[in-house]
């Protein structure tokens, strides 16, 4: 049922994609992607891995590895409307409301036996203490082969080689799985792609930085976090491309992505998954424009080709949501310099307790360079409690005084 | 300088006390017990740990005494927000918080060794002193006087011939995670010197409790109070933290201390991936060995690495037949308290 419905999906975005071939067409490009992505975790013919969120995906791409992180499932059922039975039958298993919605509804997934059974499943400690329990509970669960990749907080010399060494073993826990030894040269060319796309993806953000802004609320949601899933192949490269070709041609014709652009806002972590009015509340009534999401960033430096695993281990620990508060926060304050922001919205995922839980820490680190922050109280993933009304409130309040800020300082 | 004046404040079972005492300072446990009013959540959130929230409330109201410095170990996101916060509560603090990876494969093992030796550089900073391997073996030897001291008096609460019975057993926990070596050892010796006498509360139904943080001795009385004798426990302000560290010959005791610490009956946090979710096993199996009657679970709200694991808990020890009560509480007696008709409820049915 699922391949059938990510298959569909698919062929329905191609067929969009060719009416208008000779139009960048990015979003549609990068739905195609994530559609391919899903039916060939679904179709039964691949390796499937299923990950935590920092392991390195390109690599897995050059061992022919499908893989995916498993909280990617938390969002498509949202996406889709379909969480909620997923979130009772983890609840009725004794995996409480108090925890991460992406989690719950995963278990529930596995538990109603719609996730595609793994080959195997790769868990990072980053970003949180409960994505390693889930990914413990998924490998009792599907009974598979668990590895485990413990990301150091901190970019030393010897946080590096000890992550590097554990990379390399992942590689030959995957060889002892699929009986297939990695091929050098093809990790040569996944980390040459990934380097292009890294170098394309960074343009787009510059792009988007722009004002007014070539992006609006919504095209780049979630760009930053799946991604990496494709980093490897020429669709990556490809779908990296047809952001910046239209980017470039909405700069380059003065056309804005949020028509009257007033103010330009941060989202800090994940964005609300499921089908919510608050973008287009922003956007049409406030001319507030999300320009920047805290995962839409090249955090990382290029990899070398010629030795790459340093470089992947590099990547991982710089994931804004690993290591400290303090490193977490200049990198927030970079983006507001970078997009000049004039606010930004935290969602505090309900049950997150690493980005949620340092909520206090990080509005005052953003007030410190005059970056108010709106905190919500969101479940990003279970829709059954979401109060439109009290958080349209919540809003409203945030970005008229955000107005009244910016009419201020025009008069001062 | 007299030895361990001063103290360093810890604040999770992983911490290696012997290293911490090397360099001539008292480990002192900051444990979430005070009054302070809540004002954690500001900072950090209200949905978390209330572990953490009350340690920070502790630093917030200054409701501390003197410290050196803090050690930090990163064993959950709450842990490492704490670090965080506790670097704007306390500016002038010297701190550290080390990595602790969640398997103790070797590979790990020889990782937190080198977490360990960045301690002890720290330590050395801190303190002006140079910590010698003979300073560390003395600690550790020091400090593996109190595993067999704790299980002898451990066995005298399962017979229920410790005078004072488990309220009492905590307050030696209690006392061992934030004294000087020597008063602890001292109050040990000195318990297990009195003649064994009968407890009046051993005719208790025998229950197994395991969890994370409850340090309050009067929970203890508590439990008591409903009918229940706790015979054994797996908490990480209990049993979990006064383990020996193995001492081999001629091998490096930083990697000793690291393989002691990694590998010694695990909280949630820390799991072998080759046998995932072993921890309902593990509990089943000591729930038997120490012949209790059922078990009951003791976890504090929003903590991840206990909530996501109980469901396995809870269907091993169904499976196997062995009446399970999960308890949800934030460290303090009263939230113990309210659920007095549960627990009352729990050990008549195990009579
Ligand atoms: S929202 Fe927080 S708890 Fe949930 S998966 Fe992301 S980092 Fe983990
Ligand atoms: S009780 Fe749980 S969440 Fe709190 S510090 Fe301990 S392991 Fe972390």
């Amino acid at each position: 049922m699922m391949y059938q419905y990510f298959k569909d999906m698919a062929d329905g975005i191609e067929a969009k994609i060719l009416q208008d071939p000779d139009l960048p067409n990015p979003r549609k490009k990068y739905a195609l992607e994530t559609a391919r992505l899903g039916s060939r975790l679904y179709s039964g013919n691949n390796t499937v891995a299923w990950c935590g969120l920092a392991v390195p995906f390109n690599l897995l791409n050059a061992m022919g590895i499908t893989s995916c992180f498993v909280e990617f499932v938390g969002a498509v059922l949202a996406a889709t409307g379909t969480a909620d039975p997923f979130l009772e039958e983890a609840e009725q298993a004794g995996f409480v409301g108090d925890t991460c919605g992406y989690h719950r509804s995963v278990i529930g997934a596995a538990r109603k036996k719609i996730m595609p059974e793994p080959d195997f499943l790769i868990a990072t400690t980053c970003p949180c203490s409960g994505g390693i329990a889930i990914m413990e509970n998924l490998a009792d669960l599907f009974d598979k082969d668990l590895f485990v990749l413990n990301v150091p907080q901190e970019d030393s010399e010897q946080n590096v080689a000890y992550l590097a060494d554990q990379i390399r073993d992942m590689v030959e826990f995957v060889t002892r799985h699929t009986g297939e030894p990695l091929d050098e040269d093809k990790l040569r060319q996944t980390v040459e792609s990934t380097n292009r796309t890294r170098k394309i993806m960074k343009d787009v953000y510059q792009l988007a930085q722009n004002i007014p802004s070539p992006t609006d609320g919504r095209l780049l949601t979630n760009f930053g976090l799946v991604m990496p899933l494709f980093c490897g192949t020429e669709a990556a490269v490809e779908i990296a491309r047809a952001y910046k070709d239209e980017f470039t041609a909405r700069v380059d014709n003065g056309i804005p992505g949020v028509p009257g652009e007033k103010l330009r806002l941060l989202w800090i972590q994940n964005r609300i998954q499921f089908n919510n009015p608050l973008v287009e509340l922003l956007e049409k009534e406030y001319r507030a424009n999300i320009v920047s999401d805290e995962l839409n960033d090249i955090f990382w430096d290029p990899i070398d080709p010629q030795d790459p695993y340093p470089g992947l281990a590099r990547r991982a620990i710089a994931i804004p949501l690993n290591g400290s508060i303090q490193r977490r926060i200049e990198h927030l304050q970079k983006l507001a310099r970078a997009y000049s922001l004039d606010g930004a919205i935290n969602p505090c995922n309900w049950g997150c307790r690493q980005g949620t839980g340092a909520r206090g820490l990080i509005s005052e680190g953003l007030k410190e360079i005059g970056v108010p922050v709106l905190n919500l109280e969101v479940d990003c993933v279970d829709q059954r409690n979401f109060a439109e009304g009290q958080l349209r409130t919540r809003i409203e309040a945030f970005v008229e005084m955000l107005h009244s800020d910016l009419a201020r300082h025009r008069d001062e | 300088m007299p030895k361990n004046t001063e103290k360093i404040g810890y604040a999770c079972a992983y911490t290696p006390l012997a290293l911490i005492d090397a360099a001539g300072y008292t480990p002192y446990r900051i444990l979430p017990m005070s009054d302070c009013p809540d004002q954690a959540g500001q900072l950090l959130h209200d949905n978390l740990c209330p572990h953490v929230k009350r340690i920070l409330d502790r630093a917030i109201s200054k409701d501390l005494p003197d410290l050196h410095g803090a050690v930090f170990m990163n064993s959950c996101d709450a842990m490492r927000r704490l670090a965080d916060a506790w670097k704007r509560v306390r500016p002038a603090d010297s701190i550290i918080l080390l990595d602790l990876p969640a398997t103790a494969d070797d590979a790990a093992v020889a990782y937190f060794a080198g977490e360990l030796a960045r301690l002890t550089e720290s330590l050395s900073e801190w303190s002006g002193r140079n910590i010698t391997n003979s300073d560390i073996e003395t600690s550790i030897e020091q400090y593996n006087q109190l595993p067999p001291l704790f299980n002898r008096l451990r066995e005298r609460l399962r017979q229920g011939v410790l005078a004072g019975g488990s309220t009492r057993m905590q307050t030696f926990y209690n006392e061992a995670m934030m004294a000087p070596f020597e008063k602890s050892a001292r109050s040990l010796k000195q318990a297990l010197a009195e003649p064994e006498s009968k407890d009046p509360q051993s005719n208790g139904i025998p229950v197994f409790l395991f969890g994370n943080v409850l340090p309050d001795p009067e929970a203890l009385t508590f439990f008591e109070s409903c009918g229940a004798r706790i015979i054994e426990d797996d908490l990480c302000t209990g049993s979990r933290l006064f383990t020996p560290i193995e001492l081999g010959e001629n091998q490096d005791l930083v990697l000793q201390i690291s393989r002691s610490l990694l590998t010694r009956p695990p909280c949630a946090r820390t799991f072998d991936p080759g046998q995932p979710l072993k921890m309902a096993e593990d509990i089943l199996t000591r729930t038997r060995a120490s012949g209790a009657r059922g078990v009951i679970g003791q976890t504090i709200k929003f903590c991840d690495p206990y909530l996501d694991r109980l469901p396995a808990v809870r269907e091993t020890l169904r499976q196997a037949g062995i009446p399970l009560l999960l308890l949800e509480g934030d460290c303090s007696l009263r939230s113990i308290e309210q659920q007095r008709t549960r627990i009352e409820a729990f050990i008549e049915m195990l009579d």
